[in-house]
């Protein structure tokens, strides 16, 4: 019976020890990404197969492109905040109010130009075939996917409208 | 002896052979001994799930072909349970730092806080 036992307990032990070792091993390329520095930086030369030259090419890009983008989303909040205390005293469209729309909205069209620009220059440092690849993803992953507002004009189909503006 | 004589002893035999039949006296009370033999047998207990478990490990665990396999089969089992647990784990972390990526970049993806 002893026997019997043992062998019930080293078939588990074993089990567990190898469960344990198979996941240790299988995440640690993860776990060694998530401590470096930039771990969504590791993971895009990890998924994109970037060597190390077109690896530190793209990090001084990311680099050089991130406080841009934090100036111009600044500039929009603040534009925001300007529409938001207009908006508070208005009882009516007035041209101020349409010129901080107009504004805010040549803003962000800014925005997204930059960023297409820097997702393109991304492309272009990758290998041409990993540069494709990574633009169809950033498409599908960011406002060049489309909007919500689009989406909601348009039935599953997509070509006709759901409903119409009232005029 | 005559050929024809043998032939006609032979049918004769034959006859008295089918013609002859046993009929052994049966053992005093044996109707009643099959009886009690069969309610003996219905009357065993079945055996418990102890016992049964008190045997397979006594007498089935430690036999060598059952123990190498049970050893074996578990074994397959953590390895293949490990890697499948790491497979996801790791598919979870690239898109989680895939959208980590695209955050960083796209204010319109990143979170409430930003514009």
């Amino acid at each position: 019976m002893k026997k019997g036992a043992t062998i019930l307990l080293l078939g588990l032990l074993l089990a567990t020890a190898a469960f344990c070792g198979f996941y240790y091993l299988g995440t640690a390329s993860c776990r060694r990404m998530m401590r470096g520095p930039q771990p969504e930086l590791a993971w895009l030369k990890k998924e994109f197969k970037l060597s190390d030259a077109e690896f530190a090419r793209i990090s001084q890009l990311h680099a050089a492109y991130l406080p841009q983008c934090a100036a111009r989303c600044q500039r929009i909040e603040e534009q925001s905040q300007r529409l938001r205390q207009l908006l508070s005293q208005a009882t009516n469209m007035t041209r101020e109010i349409q010129f901080v729309l107009a504004e805010r909205a040549r803003m962000r069209a800014e925005c997204e130009a930059e960023m297409m620009k820097h997702f393109l220059d991304v492309s272009r440092t990758m290998p041409p075939e990993q540069g494709r690849r990574y633009l169809a993803w950033v498409e599908k992953q960011t406002f060049l996917h489309g909007q919500a507002m689009e989406d909601r004009h348009h039935t599953e189909g997509g070509s006709q409208p759901a409903h119409q503006h009232q005029m | 002896m005559k050929p024809n004589q043998t032939l006609e002893d032979d049918q004769r035999l034959r006859q008295v052979l089918r013609q002859w039949t046993v009929n052994p006296p049966l053992p005093p009370r044996f109707k009643e001994q099959v009886w009690q033999r069969i309610a003996r047998s219905e009357a065993q207990p079945a055996p418990s799930l102890r016992g049964s478990l008190a045997r397979l490990l006594e007498v089935v665990v430690p036999r060598p072909r059952f123990a190498f396999s049970y050893v074996a089969v578990l074994l397959v089992l953590g390895v293949a349970a490990g890697s499948l647990a790491a497979q996801a784990k790791t598919k979870r972390l690239d898109e989680s730092l895939g959208l980590r990526y695209v955050q960083s970049l796209d204010p319109y993806r990143a979170g409430p806080s930003n514009p």
